[in-house]
Protein backbone atom coordinates (compact mmCIF):
# COMPACT_ATOMS: atom_id res chain seq x y z
CA UNK A 1 0.00 0.00 0.00
CA UNK A 2 2.61 2.18 -0.72
CA UNK A 3 2.77 5.26 -3.71
CA UNK A 4 5.61 3.69 -5.41
CA UNK A 5 3.83 2.10 -8.19
CA UNK A 6 2.17 4.98 -9.12
CA UNK A 7 5.04 7.19 -9.19
CA UNK A 8 6.59 5.04 -11.67
CA UNK A 9 3.72 5.98 -14.03
CA UNK A 10 3.47 9.40 -13.93
CA UNK A 11 -0.75 10.41 -14.39
CA UNK A 12 -0.08 13.38 -16.07
CA UNK A 13 1.42 11.11 -19.23
CA UNK A 14 -1.60 9.19 -20.02
CA UNK A 15 -3.46 12.97 -20.22
CA UNK A 16 -2.46 13.38 -23.87
CA UNK A 17 -4.83 10.58 -24.85
CA UNK A 18 -8.42 12.01 -25.99
CA UNK A 19 -11.35 10.77 -24.73
CA UNK A 20 -13.33 7.99 -27.37
CA UNK A 21 -15.98 7.64 -25.65
CA UNK A 22 -17.69 10.11 -23.02
CA UNK A 23 -20.66 8.88 -20.50
CA UNK A 24 -22.47 11.87 -19.89
CA UNK A 25 -25.09 11.67 -16.77
CA UNK A 26 -26.83 8.17 -17.97
CA UNK A 27 -29.04 6.30 -16.10
CA UNK A 28 -29.99 2.87 -17.15
CA UNK A 29 -33.25 1.09 -16.41
CA UNK A 30 -34.56 -2.57 -16.57
CA UNK A 31 -38.78 -0.97 -16.32
CA UNK A 32 -38.90 0.33 -13.36
CA UNK A 33 -35.50 -0.54 -11.52
CA UNK A 34 -33.18 2.20 -12.29
CA UNK A 35 -29.48 0.69 -12.68
CA UNK A 36 -27.55 3.09 -13.16
CA UNK A 37 -27.61 6.33 -11.45
CA UNK A 38 -26.13 9.60 -13.64
CA UNK A 39 -22.79 7.57 -14.34
CA UNK A 40 -20.11 10.20 -16.29
CA UNK A 41 -16.78 8.70 -16.96
CA UNK A 42 -14.41 8.81 -19.56
CA UNK A 43 -13.09 6.03 -22.03
CA UNK A 44 -9.21 7.40 -23.51
CA UNK A 45 -7.94 6.10 -26.85
CA UNK A 46 -5.44 3.31 -26.66
CA UNK A 47 -5.75 2.61 -22.88
CA UNK A 48 -7.63 0.47 -20.77
CA UNK A 49 -10.11 1.34 -18.39
CA UNK A 50 -11.13 -1.32 -15.45
CA UNK A 51 -14.61 -1.36 -13.99
CA UNK A 52 -14.92 -2.77 -10.72
CA UNK A 53 -17.34 -3.41 -7.95
CA UNK A 54 -19.33 -5.98 -6.76
CA UNK A 55 -22.22 -8.24 -8.15
CA UNK A 56 -24.82 -6.53 -9.38
CA UNK A 57 -23.48 -2.68 -9.00
CA UNK A 58 -24.23 -1.80 -12.53
CA UNK A 59 -20.65 -2.52 -14.07
CA UNK A 60 -21.47 -5.37 -16.56
CA UNK A 61 -25.02 -2.77 -17.28
CA UNK A 62 -23.06 0.32 -18.50
CA UNK A 63 -20.99 -2.13 -20.62
CA UNK A 64 -24.08 -3.17 -22.07
CA UNK A 65 -24.87 0.23 -23.15
CA UNK A 66 -21.55 1.09 -24.97
CA UNK A 67 -22.26 -1.25 -27.97
CA UNK A 68 -26.42 -1.13 -26.89
CA UNK A 69 -26.39 -4.62 -26.64
CA UNK A 70 -29.57 -3.79 -24.20
CA UNK A 71 -31.49 -2.99 -27.25
CA UNK A 72 -31.75 -6.88 -27.58
CA UNK A 73 -34.27 -7.40 -25.05
CA UNK A 74 -37.83 -4.79 -24.59
CA UNK A 75 -38.06 -2.58 -21.15
CA UNK A 76 -34.36 -2.06 -21.09
CA UNK A 77 -33.95 1.09 -21.86
CA UNK A 78 -31.15 4.16 -21.26
CA UNK A 79 -31.03 7.81 -21.42
CA UNK A 80 -28.25 10.23 -20.94
CA UNK A 81 -25.75 10.69 -23.58
CA UNK A 82 -22.71 8.19 -24.23
CA UNK A 83 -20.26 9.84 -26.92
CA UNK A 84 -18.53 7.96 -29.26
CA UNK A 85 -15.94 10.34 -31.12
CA UNK A 86 -18.62 13.16 -29.99
CA UNK A 87 -21.08 11.08 -32.01
CA UNK A 88 -24.23 9.99 -29.24
CA UNK A 89 -25.16 6.38 -29.44
CA UNK A 90 -28.02 6.54 -27.49
CA UNK A 91 -29.60 8.72 -30.51
CA UNK A 92 -32.59 6.28 -31.51
CA UNK A 93 -31.65 7.12 -35.33
CA UNK A 94 -28.23 5.54 -35.02
CA UNK A 95 -27.23 2.37 -37.12
CA UNK A 96 -26.86 -0.57 -34.30
CA UNK A 97 -25.07 -2.92 -36.46
CA UNK A 98 -22.64 -0.21 -37.56
CA UNK A 99 -22.21 0.80 -34.33
CA UNK A 100 -21.54 -3.09 -33.17
CA UNK A 101 -19.09 -2.82 -35.77
CA UNK A 102 -16.87 -0.46 -34.22
CA UNK A 103 -17.32 -1.39 -30.54
CA UNK A 104 -16.47 -4.44 -30.26
CA UNK A 105 -17.60 -7.04 -27.37
CA UNK A 106 -16.17 -10.28 -25.79
CA UNK A 107 -18.17 -12.10 -22.97
CA UNK A 108 -17.69 -13.98 -19.74
CA UNK A 109 -18.08 -17.32 -21.18
CA UNK A 110 -16.29 -18.31 -24.59
CA UNK A 111 -18.68 -17.99 -27.73
CA UNK A 112 -17.32 -19.95 -30.65
CA UNK A 113 -19.77 -20.04 -33.39
CA UNK A 114 -20.72 -23.64 -34.48
CA UNK A 115 -18.65 -23.47 -37.15
CA UNK A 116 -15.04 -24.10 -37.99
CA UNK A 117 -12.30 -21.89 -36.50
CA UNK A 118 -11.19 -20.04 -40.38
CA UNK A 119 -15.14 -19.03 -40.71
CA UNK A 120 -15.57 -17.99 -36.80
CA UNK A 121 -13.53 -15.33 -37.80
CA UNK A 122 -14.33 -14.88 -41.37
CA UNK A 123 -17.61 -14.85 -41.04
CA UNK A 124 -17.79 -11.79 -39.44
CA UNK A 125 -15.37 -10.04 -41.58
CA UNK A 126 -17.53 -10.85 -44.54
CA UNK A 127 -20.29 -8.49 -43.28
CA UNK A 128 -18.53 -5.79 -44.07
CA UNK A 129 -15.87 -6.70 -46.67
CA UNK A 130 -15.62 -8.41 -49.75
CA UNK A 131 -12.31 -10.40 -49.99
CA UNK A 132 -10.56 -12.64 -52.20
CA UNK A 133 -9.47 -15.93 -51.08
CA UNK A 134 -5.89 -15.29 -50.58
CA UNK A 135 -6.98 -11.21 -48.40
CA UNK A 136 -8.78 -13.52 -46.56
CA UNK A 137 -6.71 -16.23 -45.34
CA UNK A 138 -4.25 -13.27 -44.92
CA UNK A 139 -6.94 -11.47 -42.73
CA UNK A 140 -7.97 -14.89 -40.62
CA UNK A 141 -4.52 -15.60 -40.05
CA UNK A 142 -4.20 -11.83 -38.78
CA UNK A 143 -6.73 -11.67 -36.64
CA UNK A 144 -5.90 -15.06 -35.04
CA UNK A 145 -2.17 -13.81 -34.22
CA UNK A 146 -3.54 -10.66 -33.09
CA UNK A 147 -5.30 -12.62 -30.92
CA UNK A 148 -1.73 -15.34 -29.70
CA UNK A 149 -3.74 -18.09 -30.64
CA UNK A 150 -1.92 -18.70 -34.31
CA UNK A 151 0.51 -21.63 -33.42
CA UNK A 152 -1.90 -23.41 -31.73
CA UNK A 153 -4.81 -23.77 -34.45
CA UNK A 154 -2.41 -23.17 -37.93
CA UNK A 155 -2.42 -26.91 -38.52
CA UNK A 156 -6.20 -27.37 -37.98
CA UNK A 157 -8.08 -23.87 -39.14
CA UNK A 158 -11.14 -26.14 -40.32
CA UNK A 159 -11.71 -27.89 -37.06
CA UNK A 160 -14.53 -27.00 -35.02
CA UNK A 161 -14.27 -23.68 -33.24
CA UNK A 162 -15.92 -26.09 -30.03
CA UNK A 163 -13.10 -28.06 -30.44
CA UNK A 164 -11.02 -25.94 -28.73
CA UNK A 165 -10.24 -25.94 -24.81
CA UNK A 166 -12.14 -22.54 -22.54
CA UNK A 167 -8.80 -20.53 -23.10
CA UNK A 168 -8.25 -20.88 -26.33
CA UNK A 169 -12.04 -20.78 -27.28
CA UNK A 170 -11.98 -17.22 -25.66
CA UNK A 171 -8.76 -15.99 -27.88
CA UNK A 172 -10.68 -17.31 -30.57
CA UNK A 173 -13.69 -14.69 -29.72
CA UNK A 174 -10.88 -12.19 -29.15
CA UNK A 175 -9.69 -12.12 -32.79
CA UNK A 176 -12.87 -12.67 -34.13
CA UNK A 177 -13.69 -9.59 -32.61
CA UNK A 178 -10.18 -8.29 -33.76
CA UNK A 179 -11.14 -9.39 -37.66
CA UNK A 180 -13.72 -6.99 -38.05
CA UNK A 181 -11.61 -4.01 -36.90
CA UNK A 182 -13.29 -2.18 -34.79
CA UNK A 183 -12.12 0.82 -32.43
CA UNK A 184 -13.18 0.29 -29.13
CA UNK A 185 -12.79 -3.73 -27.28
CA UNK A 186 -15.52 -3.73 -24.52
CA UNK A 187 -14.25 -7.29 -21.94
CA UNK A 188 -16.75 -8.59 -19.66
CA UNK A 189 -15.32 -10.38 -17.44
CA UNK A 190 -13.25 -12.17 -20.19
CA UNK A 191 -11.42 -14.72 -17.98
CA UNK A 192 -14.03 -15.47 -14.91
CA UNK A 193 -14.36 -19.22 -17.33
CA UNK A 194 -10.44 -19.28 -17.26
CA UNK A 195 -7.83 -21.15 -15.68
CA UNK A 196 -4.82 -19.05 -14.61
CA UNK A 197 -2.78 -19.91 -17.52
CA UNK A 198 -5.33 -19.39 -19.94
CA UNK A 199 -5.96 -16.08 -17.68
CA UNK A 200 -2.34 -14.98 -17.97
CA UNK A 201 -2.34 -15.21 -21.89
CA UNK A 202 -6.08 -13.23 -21.96
CA UNK A 203 -4.86 -10.36 -19.89
CA UNK A 204 -0.82 -10.08 -21.95
CA UNK A 205 -3.22 -10.06 -24.92
CA UNK A 206 -5.47 -7.24 -23.60
CA UNK A 207 -2.48 -5.11 -22.84
CA UNK A 208 -0.82 -5.32 -26.38
CA UNK A 209 -4.61 -5.01 -27.63
CA UNK A 210 -4.43 -1.77 -25.81
CA UNK A 211 -1.45 -0.14 -28.76
CA UNK A 212 -4.32 -0.53 -31.63
CA UNK A 213 -7.57 -0.42 -29.55
CA UNK A 214 -9.74 1.53 -26.93
CA UNK A 215 -10.26 -1.06 -24.16
CA UNK A 216 -13.25 -1.79 -21.46
CA UNK A 217 -12.83 -4.36 -18.96
CA UNK A 218 -15.45 -5.44 -16.17
CA UNK A 219 -13.72 -7.49 -13.44
CA UNK A 220 -14.38 -9.02 -10.28
CA UNK A 221 -10.74 -9.65 -10.08
CA UNK A 222 -9.11 -7.07 -8.34
CA UNK A 223 -5.61 -7.73 -9.19
CA UNK A 224 -6.08 -7.90 -12.97
CA UNK A 225 -8.07 -4.25 -12.84
CA UNK A 226 -4.27 -3.63 -11.62
CA UNK A 227 -2.69 -5.81 -14.44
CA UNK A 228 -4.21 -4.59 -17.20
CA UNK A 229 -5.48 -0.87 -16.78
CA UNK A 230 -4.65 2.02 -16.61
CA UNK A 231 -7.62 3.54 -15.55
CA UNK A 232 -10.09 2.19 -12.60
CA UNK A 233 -13.98 3.23 -11.80
CA UNK A 234 -15.38 2.24 -8.96
CA UNK A 235 -19.23 1.23 -9.53
CA UNK A 236 -21.10 0.65 -6.16
CA UNK A 237 -25.29 0.46 -6.27
CA UNK A 238 -25.42 1.99 -9.65
CA UNK A 239 -23.31 4.72 -9.26
CA UNK A 240 -19.95 5.39 -10.02
CA UNK A 241 -18.09 5.89 -6.94
CA UNK A 242 -14.88 6.94 -7.80
CA UNK A 243 -12.64 6.88 -11.00
CA UNK A 244 -8.77 7.60 -11.74
CA UNK A 245 -5.51 6.66 -12.34
CA UNK A 246 -5.67 2.84 -11.35
CA UNK A 247 -2.38 3.29 -9.36
CA UNK A 248 -4.06 5.65 -7.29
CA UNK A 249 -7.42 4.03 -6.93
CA UNK A 250 -6.25 1.07 -5.64
CA UNK A 251 -3.11 3.17 -3.45
CA UNK A 252 -5.00 6.32 -2.54
CA UNK A 253 -8.23 5.93 -2.91
CA UNK A 254 -10.28 9.21 -2.24
CA UNK A 255 -13.37 7.37 -1.29
CA UNK A 256 -14.32 5.61 1.42
CA UNK A 257 -16.28 3.11 -0.21
CA UNK A 258 -13.49 2.46 -2.41
CA UNK A 259 -11.15 1.92 0.41
CA UNK A 260 -13.59 -0.77 1.81
CA UNK A 261 -13.93 -2.52 -1.41
CA UNK A 262 -10.43 -2.75 -2.24
CA UNK A 263 -9.54 -3.90 1.10
CA UNK A 264 -11.90 -6.46 1.26
CA UNK A 265 -14.24 -4.97 3.72
CA UNK A 266 -17.26 -5.47 1.95
CA UNK A 267 -18.36 -6.72 -1.92
CA UNK B 1 -24.40 -52.68 10.43
CA UNK B 2 -25.66 -55.15 13.29
CA UNK B 3 -24.57 -52.40 15.97
CA UNK B 4 -26.27 -48.96 14.55
CA UNK B 5 -29.62 -51.63 13.90
CA UNK B 6 -29.27 -52.84 17.68
CA UNK B 7 -29.18 -49.14 18.55
CA UNK B 8 -31.78 -47.58 16.73
CA UNK B 9 -34.57 -50.17 16.22
CA UNK B 10 -36.73 -47.82 14.79
CA UNK B 11 -35.05 -46.92 11.82
CA UNK B 12 -33.61 -50.51 11.30
CA UNK B 13 -37.57 -51.50 11.00
CA UNK B 14 -38.64 -48.34 9.18
CA UNK B 15 -35.64 -49.55 6.67
CA UNK B 16 -36.80 -52.76 6.45
CA UNK B 17 -40.40 -51.99 5.54
CA UNK B 18 -38.95 -49.38 2.73
CA UNK B 19 -37.19 -52.38 1.52
CA UNK B 20 -40.46 -54.32 1.05
CA UNK B 21 -42.08 -51.52 -0.78
CA UNK B 22 -39.26 -50.86 -3.02
CA UNK B 23 -39.46 -54.48 -3.65
CA UNK B 24 -43.27 -54.51 -4.64
CA UNK B 25 -42.78 -51.67 -6.54
CA UNK B 26 -39.58 -52.84 -8.52
CA UNK B 27 -41.34 -55.99 -9.73
CA UNK B 28 -44.43 -54.31 -10.64
CA UNK B 29 -42.05 -52.22 -12.65
CA UNK B 30 -40.75 -54.91 -14.51
CA UNK B 31 -43.82 -56.58 -14.89
CA UNK B 32 -45.49 -53.75 -16.70
CA UNK B 33 -42.43 -53.07 -18.84
CA UNK B 34 -42.05 -56.70 -19.71
CA UNK B 35 -45.69 -56.55 -20.71
CA UNK B 36 -44.94 -53.71 -22.70
CA UNK B 37 -42.23 -55.10 -24.76
CA UNK B 38 -43.63 -58.54 -24.76
CA UNK B 39 -46.53 -56.94 -26.76
CA UNK B 40 -44.24 -54.95 -29.21
CA UNK B 41 -42.18 -58.38 -29.93
CA UNK B 42 -45.13 -60.27 -30.65
CA UNK B 43 -46.15 -57.31 -32.81
CA UNK B 44 -43.45 -57.23 -34.74
CA UNK B 45 -42.31 -60.64 -35.10
CA UNK B 46 -45.83 -61.56 -36.61
CA UNK B 47 -45.11 -58.15 -38.74
CA UNK B 48 -41.48 -59.70 -39.64
CA UNK B 49 -42.36 -63.25 -40.45
CA UNK B 50 -45.63 -63.14 -42.28
CA UNK B 51 -44.29 -59.58 -44.37
CA UNK B 52 -40.72 -61.17 -45.35
CA UNK B 53 -42.29 -64.39 -46.23
CA UNK B 54 -44.24 -62.78 -48.65
CA UNK B 55 -41.80 -60.08 -49.64
CA UNK B 56 -40.57 -60.61 -53.91
CA UNK B 57 -39.07 -58.36 -56.42
CA UNK B 58 -42.79 -58.19 -57.81
CA UNK B 59 -43.71 -55.61 -54.70
CA UNK B 60 -41.57 -53.10 -56.17
CA UNK B 61 -41.99 -53.79 -59.83
CA UNK B 62 -46.13 -54.77 -60.02
CA UNK B 63 -49.42 -52.72 -59.27
CA UNK B 64 -51.68 -53.52 -57.06
CA UNK B 65 -53.96 -56.47 -58.39
CA UNK B 66 -57.23 -57.03 -58.74
CA UNK B 67 -58.73 -59.74 -55.86
CA UNK B 68 -57.69 -63.14 -56.70
CA UNK B 69 -54.36 -62.57 -58.45
CA UNK B 70 -51.15 -61.57 -57.75
CA UNK B 71 -49.25 -58.01 -57.98
CA UNK B 72 -46.96 -55.80 -55.83
CA UNK B 73 -47.29 -52.30 -54.26
CA UNK B 74 -45.61 -50.22 -56.75
CA UNK B 75 -48.21 -47.62 -56.67
CA UNK B 76 -49.08 -47.82 -53.21
CA UNK B 77 -45.24 -46.88 -52.66
CA UNK B 78 -44.73 -44.52 -55.25
CA UNK B 79 -48.14 -42.20 -53.70
CA UNK B 80 -46.68 -42.94 -50.15
CA UNK B 81 -43.52 -41.24 -51.77
CA UNK B 82 -44.94 -38.27 -53.38
CA UNK B 83 -47.59 -37.44 -50.75
CA UNK B 84 -45.24 -37.73 -47.80
CA UNK B 85 -42.71 -35.50 -49.89
CA UNK B 86 -45.30 -32.78 -50.28
CA UNK B 87 -46.82 -33.22 -47.47
CA UNK B 88 -43.18 -32.22 -46.21
CA UNK B 89 -42.28 -29.88 -48.53
CA UNK B 90 -45.98 -27.91 -47.70
CA UNK B 91 -45.76 -28.23 -43.65
CA UNK B 92 -42.05 -28.29 -42.83
CA UNK B 93 -41.16 -24.47 -44.09
CA UNK B 94 -44.74 -23.27 -42.40
CA UNK B 95 -43.74 -25.07 -38.90
CA UNK B 96 -40.18 -23.74 -39.59
CA UNK B 97 -40.82 -20.12 -40.04
CA UNK B 98 -43.83 -20.25 -37.28
CA UNK B 99 -41.33 -21.90 -34.51
CA UNK B 100 -38.72 -19.34 -35.27
CA UNK B 101 -41.18 -16.41 -35.07
CA UNK B 102 -42.18 -18.01 -31.54
CA UNK B 103 -38.44 -18.75 -30.17
CA UNK B 104 -36.52 -15.80 -32.19
CA UNK B 105 -38.94 -12.79 -31.94
CA UNK B 106 -42.37 -13.30 -30.18
CA UNK B 107 -40.39 -14.90 -27.22
CA UNK B 108 -42.77 -14.57 -24.19
CA UNK B 109 -45.11 -12.68 -26.13
CA UNK B 110 -49.24 -13.12 -26.08
CA UNK B 111 -49.11 -14.28 -29.71
CA UNK B 112 -46.74 -16.88 -29.06
CA UNK B 113 -48.57 -18.27 -26.34
CA UNK B 114 -51.99 -18.64 -28.26
CA UNK B 115 -50.00 -20.18 -30.96
CA UNK B 116 -48.09 -22.49 -28.74
CA UNK B 117 -51.85 -23.38 -27.45
CA UNK B 118 -53.25 -23.89 -30.62
CA UNK B 119 -50.15 -25.82 -31.77
CA UNK B 120 -50.33 -28.63 -28.67
CA UNK B 121 -54.01 -29.27 -29.75
CA UNK B 122 -53.38 -29.57 -33.17
CA UNK B 123 -50.51 -31.99 -32.41
CA UNK B 124 -53.09 -34.23 -30.56
CA UNK B 125 -55.89 -34.13 -32.55
CA UNK B 126 -57.04 -37.49 -33.84
CA UNK B 127 -55.90 -37.37 -38.15
CA UNK B 128 -58.92 -38.73 -38.83
CA UNK B 129 -60.52 -34.64 -37.94
CA UNK B 130 -57.53 -33.13 -39.70
CA UNK B 131 -58.97 -35.76 -42.87
CA UNK B 132 -62.06 -34.19 -42.67
CA UNK B 133 -61.05 -31.08 -42.23
CA UNK B 134 -59.43 -31.15 -45.76
CA UNK B 135 -62.24 -33.44 -47.34
CA UNK B 136 -64.49 -30.17 -46.75
CA UNK B 137 -62.31 -27.53 -47.84
CA UNK B 138 -60.24 -29.62 -50.56
CA UNK B 139 -62.22 -32.43 -51.51
CA UNK B 140 -66.08 -31.35 -51.93
CA UNK B 141 -65.36 -27.79 -53.70
CA UNK B 142 -63.35 -29.79 -56.44
CA UNK B 143 -66.24 -32.61 -56.41
CA UNK B 144 -63.44 -35.61 -56.75
CA UNK B 145 -60.75 -37.08 -54.24
CA UNK B 146 -56.98 -36.54 -55.08
CA UNK B 147 -53.30 -36.53 -54.18
CA UNK B 148 -53.17 -32.77 -53.75
CA UNK B 149 -55.49 -33.08 -50.73
CA UNK B 150 -53.77 -36.32 -49.35
CA UNK B 151 -50.85 -34.00 -49.19
CA UNK B 152 -52.68 -31.53 -47.78
CA UNK B 153 -53.67 -33.36 -45.09
CA UNK B 154 -50.32 -34.65 -44.19
CA UNK B 155 -49.34 -31.40 -44.66
CA UNK B 156 -51.37 -29.94 -41.61
CA UNK B 157 -50.02 -33.26 -39.36
CA UNK B 158 -46.44 -32.35 -40.00
CA UNK B 159 -46.62 -28.27 -39.19
CA UNK B 160 -47.59 -29.03 -35.25
CA UNK B 161 -44.48 -31.55 -35.04
CA UNK B 162 -42.49 -29.07 -37.12
CA UNK B 163 -43.42 -25.97 -35.12
CA UNK B 164 -43.15 -27.70 -31.46
CA UNK B 165 -39.61 -28.95 -32.34
CA UNK B 166 -38.36 -26.11 -34.00
CA UNK B 167 -39.49 -23.77 -31.06
CA UNK B 168 -37.89 -26.22 -28.90
CA UNK B 169 -34.03 -26.41 -29.90
CA UNK B 170 -34.18 -23.14 -31.02
CA UNK B 171 -35.02 -21.86 -26.97
CA UNK B 172 -32.25 -24.47 -26.51
CA UNK B 173 -29.81 -22.24 -28.34
CA UNK B 174 -27.71 -20.46 -25.62
CA UNK B 175 -28.79 -16.46 -25.29
CA UNK B 176 -24.96 -15.19 -25.16
CA UNK B 177 -24.37 -17.12 -29.07
CA UNK B 178 -26.67 -15.01 -29.97
CA UNK B 179 -25.38 -11.77 -28.06
CA UNK B 180 -22.15 -12.73 -29.58
CA UNK B 181 -23.42 -12.75 -32.81
CA UNK B 182 -25.13 -9.53 -32.46
CA UNK B 183 -21.91 -8.38 -31.21
CA UNK B 184 -20.13 -8.53 -34.23
CA UNK B 185 -23.22 -6.12 -35.80
CA UNK B 186 -25.34 -8.92 -37.25
CA UNK B 187 -28.71 -8.21 -38.25
CA UNK B 188 -31.29 -10.46 -36.20
CA UNK B 189 -32.35 -12.46 -39.31
CA UNK B 190 -28.81 -13.15 -39.99
CA UNK B 191 -28.36 -13.79 -36.50
CA UNK B 192 -31.17 -16.42 -36.65
CA UNK B 193 -30.09 -17.57 -40.19
CA UNK B 194 -26.47 -18.27 -39.49
CA UNK B 195 -25.85 -19.03 -35.88
CA UNK B 196 -29.02 -19.83 -34.18
CA UNK B 197 -30.34 -22.43 -36.78
CA UNK B 198 -26.28 -23.88 -37.44
CA UNK B 199 -26.48 -24.52 -33.55
CA UNK B 200 -30.03 -26.03 -33.87
CA UNK B 201 -29.14 -27.79 -36.99
CA UNK B 202 -29.38 -31.82 -36.03
CA UNK B 203 -32.35 -31.01 -33.32
CA UNK B 204 -34.58 -29.18 -36.40
CA UNK B 205 -33.50 -32.12 -38.53
CA UNK B 206 -34.37 -35.10 -36.05
CA UNK B 207 -37.78 -33.09 -35.67
CA UNK B 208 -37.92 -33.28 -39.27
CA UNK B 209 -37.40 -36.86 -39.63
CA UNK B 210 -40.02 -37.58 -36.57
CA UNK B 211 -42.45 -35.41 -38.59
CA UNK B 212 -41.91 -37.54 -41.85
CA UNK B 213 -42.07 -40.81 -39.51
CA UNK B 214 -45.26 -39.72 -37.82
CA UNK B 215 -46.78 -38.75 -41.40
CA UNK B 216 -45.71 -42.14 -43.45
CA UNK B 217 -48.22 -43.94 -41.58
CA UNK B 218 -50.95 -42.20 -41.44
CA UNK B 219 -54.18 -43.78 -43.00
CA UNK B 220 -57.20 -41.83 -42.00
CA UNK B 221 -56.81 -38.53 -43.13
CA UNK B 222 -55.69 -40.40 -46.46
CA UNK B 223 -58.83 -41.97 -46.87
CA UNK B 224 -60.95 -38.80 -46.86
CA UNK B 225 -58.65 -36.96 -49.33
CA UNK B 226 -56.49 -39.04 -51.68
CA UNK B 227 -58.62 -42.38 -51.54
CA UNK B 228 -56.84 -45.01 -53.47
CA UNK B 229 -56.16 -45.62 -56.87
CA UNK B 230 -55.62 -49.74 -58.24
CA UNK B 231 -53.78 -47.97 -61.02
CA UNK B 232 -50.35 -46.55 -61.90
CA UNK B 233 -50.87 -42.66 -61.53
CA UNK B 234 -48.89 -39.78 -61.21
CA UNK B 235 -51.58 -36.96 -61.81
CA UNK B 236 -51.72 -34.82 -58.47
CA UNK B 237 -55.05 -33.95 -59.35
CA UNK B 238 -56.51 -37.73 -59.52
CA UNK B 239 -56.61 -40.37 -56.42
CA UNK B 240 -53.69 -41.94 -55.59
CA UNK B 241 -52.58 -44.66 -54.04
CA UNK B 242 -50.96 -45.29 -50.35
CA UNK B 243 -49.09 -48.07 -49.04
CA UNK B 244 -51.45 -47.61 -45.26
CA UNK B 245 -54.50 -47.27 -47.06
CA UNK B 246 -54.19 -50.02 -49.61
CA UNK B 247 -53.06 -51.99 -46.28
CA UNK B 248 -56.18 -50.78 -44.79
CA UNK B 249 -58.10 -52.16 -47.89
CA UNK B 250 -56.30 -55.25 -48.45
CA UNK B 251 -55.96 -56.08 -44.84
CA UNK B 252 -59.67 -56.21 -44.55
CA UNK B 253 -60.44 -58.55 -47.72
CA UNK B 254 -61.05 -61.85 -47.92
CA UNK B 255 -58.64 -62.76 -50.45
CA UNK B 256 -55.43 -64.78 -49.55
CA UNK B 257 -53.01 -62.78 -52.26
CA UNK B 258 -54.79 -59.21 -50.76
CA UNK B 259 -53.66 -60.04 -47.04
CA UNK B 260 -49.94 -61.36 -48.03
CA UNK B 261 -49.67 -57.84 -49.89
CA UNK B 262 -50.71 -55.98 -46.61
CA UNK B 263 -48.09 -57.91 -44.71
CA UNK B 264 -45.44 -56.57 -47.10
CA UNK B 265 -46.90 -52.89 -46.72
CA UNK B 266 -46.49 -52.98 -43.32
CA UNK B 267 -43.58 -54.15 -43.40
CA UNK B 268 -42.06 -51.62 -45.45
CA UNK B 269 -43.65 -48.51 -43.38
CA UNK B 270 -42.29 -49.98 -40.34
CA UNK B 271 -39.07 -50.43 -41.35
CA UNK B 272 -39.20 -46.95 -43.06
CA UNK B 273 -40.01 -45.41 -39.79
CA UNK B 274 -37.42 -47.35 -37.76
CA UNK B 275 -34.53 -46.07 -40.73
CA UNK B 276 -35.94 -42.57 -39.69
CA UNK B 277 -36.31 -42.92 -35.75
CA UNK B 278 -32.27 -44.57 -36.04
CA UNK B 279 -31.24 -41.46 -38.20
CA UNK B 280 -33.55 -38.98 -35.48
CA UNK B 281 -31.80 -40.68 -32.92
CA UNK B 282 -27.88 -40.46 -34.45
CA UNK B 283 -28.25 -36.66 -34.93
CA UNK B 284 -29.22 -36.15 -31.22
CA UNK B 285 -27.01 -37.99 -30.43
CA UNK B 286 -24.66 -36.15 -31.67
CA UNK B 287 -26.33 -32.90 -30.72
CA UNK B 288 -25.91 -33.73 -26.91
CA UNK B 289 -22.15 -34.75 -27.75
CA UNK B 290 -21.50 -30.61 -28.65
Amino acid sequence: MTNVVSSQQAPASLEKFPEKMTVRNLDFFYGDNRALKSVNVPLYANLATAFIGPSGCGKSTLLRVFNRMYDLYPGQRAAGEVLLDGENILDPGLDVNGLRARVGMVFQKPTPFPMSIYENIAFGVRLYEKLGKAEMDERVEKALRGAAIWGEVKDKLQASGLSLSGGQQQRLCIARTVAIQPEVILFDEPCSALDPISTAKVEELIDELRNEYTIAIVTHNMQQAVRVSQYTAFMYLGELVEFGDTDKVFTAPTERRTQDYITGRFG
Amino acid sequence: MAAVQSSRPLAARLQATRKTRSGIIMVLCIVAAALGLIALALILGALLWSGFSSLSPAVFTQMTPPPGSSGGLLNAIFGSLVMTSFGVLLGAPLGLFAGTYMAEYGHGSKLTLVVRFINDILLSAPSIVIGLFVYEIAVVPLGHFSALAGSLALALLVVPVVVRTTEDMLNLVPGPLREAASALGLPRWLVIRFVAYKAARAGLITGLLLAVARVSGETAPLLFTALNNQFWSTDLNKPMASLPVVIFQFAMSPYKEWQQLAWVGALLITLAVLALSITARILGAQRTSQ
